[in-house]
């Protein structure tokens, strides 16, 4: 049962169209990720939901109430904002009892639960001090916690960990994921950052200009991206994109040709000499063997080497392509720029996209 | 230091005649003026006076010029301030202390803390003291509550917002006089708006400035619709510097208006409220142009300030010491409310 729809949806400021006939649906209790670069109508959509934002058309159905026009104060949903928007001039502990004050909760059991989510969040120590004293990853604790602790329905994160350094993002990621395991809550969390949303969402939906480009599991995003845009955003380093012509069921790459990955029936069918782009990921590419298999063989050169400690990207060259591969450390240790590799990249994984759309052919 | 070091004849450098000494033109000035003022006439005196002052100033120029620019560029504001300002202040101050009218030949006799005794012991005074702290509280509590709701209103977008912000600012970019001048006609029995106005339902003309309360009406109205508009300003200040997202989190964690208001708004207000009831206050006790042109502290002298009682002081009784220590009893007064408003202000935000 879908606790949260959204249809058709729609938010112009002036001439900038922000959201434009967006569409989704969460199911209760799932881990749902908005998945988008920066101005891609993240926080809109999320407004939308929240009712911060009227719609210009299209409909906001919540746990089987349609909210399209409803205040804010009926639904039942928490947010944390993405500048957390805590009350500067209240204690921590104002901060976290603010949503139960006008609740009607008695005394002793808004203390237990500010108590709770204190230890939860390990936030307990900094409980009386103004959210400007506390360090960035403590505030950001605080605005969950805010959002927490009335217990609601849904909860809406809007890039909650783009403002933490690097170490305490990863804490935080698992974090998340313990909370929305213990807590058993529908989170719909809208990031930028592609590994957010493939270490935490359960679904994954992209959005892009106000659309949403495709909704998936992360391994579905990973495996069959709807369009070259979903491609190159998921996965890093950056799917390889290289130019090539499609003829008869083959295509023609600057190095070679290559015709049994999983759109050959699919080209078969389009005229000869199609424009496309070939796509393929880096962990895609091996070492060639000593003998020929059914990949496609490439004679390469070493252009740059990028060691990230246990893994280390290769760029290649081959023909006028260059293309990125990753190796772990203890293969690539042997390469320096300018040698000779030969690679061999697996049919199977290879994506086709059309070079005017954009879309993928399988 | 430079006192004692020589040149080679052997006299200090602060008696050699240079262009730049300002020391000697100084110490020339010092014994030139009083001396002329005791033995020369008048016209005489002045002009020795006047050149004696261009010379130090000169030489005060001269060495400055170049070693040090900035001193230089300030003290032209420095010496009008010092003698329009500080001057006038520091004598009038010492005034105080004598027993003196510019009206008469007698010089100024000494007279220790007599007028400071007077005017404390004077009924008058405490009277009109009174008669300020009732317009004090009327027109500062109108002033703050009408501005605070005006900033509420202009707070919200809505079409003509800003013609109308305009029109609400004026009052307080007139000049008293005119303002005065406006409400003595709009009170006026026979011709006046209000006049007229009362007369529609009654029948008779009305007199507002008749009776003390009346007056006493007129004057706060015409005050507190000057003033308004500058504590609307510093309140409007304030809620502008409110950020939205906090409204918008308060929303979503289901608040109160009041709520809001408490937690969110007051806070980012407090500060400014109590300048904006610190300045007036201080400005209302000083009334005097609004209460001399409307009623001129009539009827009889239920509407007269203290301000005004001042001016009848030292300018139609000529009790020119006297006024001098009334005044600075006021400005003591002044200076006492202020440090208490500050000491107030600095334990709130300490609190908060
Ligand atoms: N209040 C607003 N006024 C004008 N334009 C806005 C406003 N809010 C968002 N936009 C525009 O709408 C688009 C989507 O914004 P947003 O939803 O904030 O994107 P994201 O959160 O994905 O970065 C952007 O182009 C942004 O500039
Ligand atoms: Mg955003």
């Amino acid at each position: 049962m879908s606790i949260l729809s959204v249809t058709g949806a729609e938010k112009r400021y002036g001439s900038i169209n922000a959201l434009a006939g967006t569409s989704f649906e969460v199911e209760a209790g799932e881990f749902y990720c908005l998945l988008g670069p920066s101005a891609a109508g993240k926080t809109t959509t999320l407004r939308a939901i929240a009712g911060l934002e009227t719609l210009d058309a299209g409909r906001v159905v919540f746990d089987g109430q349609d909210m399209t026009g409803q205040p804010v104060q009926g639904r039942d949903m928490a947010m944390v904002f993405q500048t957390f928007a805590l009350y500067p001039h209240l204690t921590a502990r104002q901060n976290l009892e603010y949503p139960l004050r006008e609740a009607g909760h008695d005394a002793g059991e808004i203390r237990q639960r500010v108590g709770e989510i204190g230890e939860l969040l390990r936030i307990a120590h900094t409980l009386d001090r103004k959210p400007s004293t506390m360090s960035g990853g403590e505030q950001q604790r605080l605005a969950i916690g805010r959002a927490l602790i009335r217990r609601p329905k849904l909860l809406l994160l809007d890039e909650p960990l783009t403002n933490l350094d690097a170490k305490l993002r990863h804490d935080t990621r698992a974090e998340f994921k313990r909370l929305h395991r213990e807590l058993g809550m529908t989170i719909v969390f809208a990031t930028p950052d592609q590994l957010e949303a493939l270490t935490m969402g359960e679904r994954i939906a992209v959005i892009n200009e106000g659309w949403i480009v495709q909704i998936g599991t992360p391994r579905e995003l990973y495996a069959a991206p709807a369009d070259r845009f979903v491609g190159t955003l998921v996965g890093a380093p950056t799917m390889n994109l290289l130019p090539a012509a499609g003829s008869d069921g083959k295509v023609a790459l600057p190095f070679g040709e290559i015709g049994n990955g999983p759109w050959s029936k699919t080209l078969a069918d389009f005229p000869a000499e199609t424009e496309l782009l070939f796509g393929f990921r880096p962990h895609d590419i091996r070492l060639a063997g000593p003998e020929a298999g059914p990949a496609l063989r490439v004679d390469a050169k070493v252009h740059l080497t990028e060691p990230l400690g246990d893994i280390t990207v290769l760029d290649l060259e081959a023909g006028d392509a260059v293309f990125k591969m990753v190796l772990p450390e203890e293969e690539a240790v042997q390469y320096r720029v300018g040698d000779r590799v030969a690679v061999e990249i697996n049919p199977d994984k290879t994506l086709l996209f059309a070079r005017d759309t954009g879309a993928a052919i399988r | 230091m430079t006192a004692v070091t020589s040149d080679a004849t052997g006299t200090p450098r602060w008696l050699t005649p240079s262009p730049r000494n300002w020391r000697l033109a100084l110490l020339i000035a010092v014994v030139a003026i009083p001396g002329s003022i005791w033995l020369a006439p008048g016209n005489v005196a002045f002009w020795i006076s006047f050149v004696a002052v261009s010379a130090v100033t000169l030489a005060v120029t001269i060495n400055a010029w170049g070693r040090y620019p900035g001193p230089l560029l300030v003290a032209p504001a420095i010496a009008l301030l010092f003698v329009m300002n500080i001057f006038p202040l520091m004598w009038s101050f010492g005034l105080s202390f004598f027993r003196f009218r510019v009206n008469r030949q007698a010089p100024p006799r000494f007279a220790g803390l007599d007028n400071y005794e007077k005017i404390l012991t004077d009924p008058t005074v405490w009277d009109r003291l009174q008669t300020t702290a009732l317009v004090v509280v009327f027109t500062v509590a109108i002033q703050m509550i009408v501005g605070f709701l005006l900033a509420l209103l202009f707070e919200k977008e809505f079409p003509g917002r800003r013609v109308l912000l305009m029109l609400v600012l004026t009052p307080m970019m007139l000049s008293f006089v005119a303002v005065g001048a406006f409400f003595r006609f709009y009170y006026e029995p026979t011709f006046g708006l209000l006049s007229q106005a009362v007369r529609l339902f009654t029948g008779e003309p009305f007199i507002l400035l008749k009776t003390p309360a009346g007056a006493l009406a007129g004057i706060v109205f015409a005050d507190a619709w000057m003033w308004s508009p500058f504590v609307m300003l510093l309140v409007l200040a304030g809620l502008v510097s409110v950020p939205k997202y906090l409204y918008e989190a308060a929303e979503i964690d289901r608040a109160s208006w009041w709520r809001k208001f408490r937690t969110i708004t007051f806070p980012y207000i407090r500060s400014l409220l109590l300048l904006a009831l610190l300045f007036r206050t201080i400005e209302a006790f000083k009334l005097f142009d609004i209460v001399f042109l409307i009623t001129d502290g009539g009827p009889g002298s239920s509407t007269e300030t203290i301000a005004v009682y001042v001016f009848r002081v030292s300018f139609q009784f000529f009790r020119t010491s006297q006024s001098s220590a009334l005044a600075y009893f006021i400005l003591f007064i002044v200076i006492v409310l202020t440090n208490l408003y500050l000491y107030f202000a600095r334990q709130r935000s300490q609190e908060a």
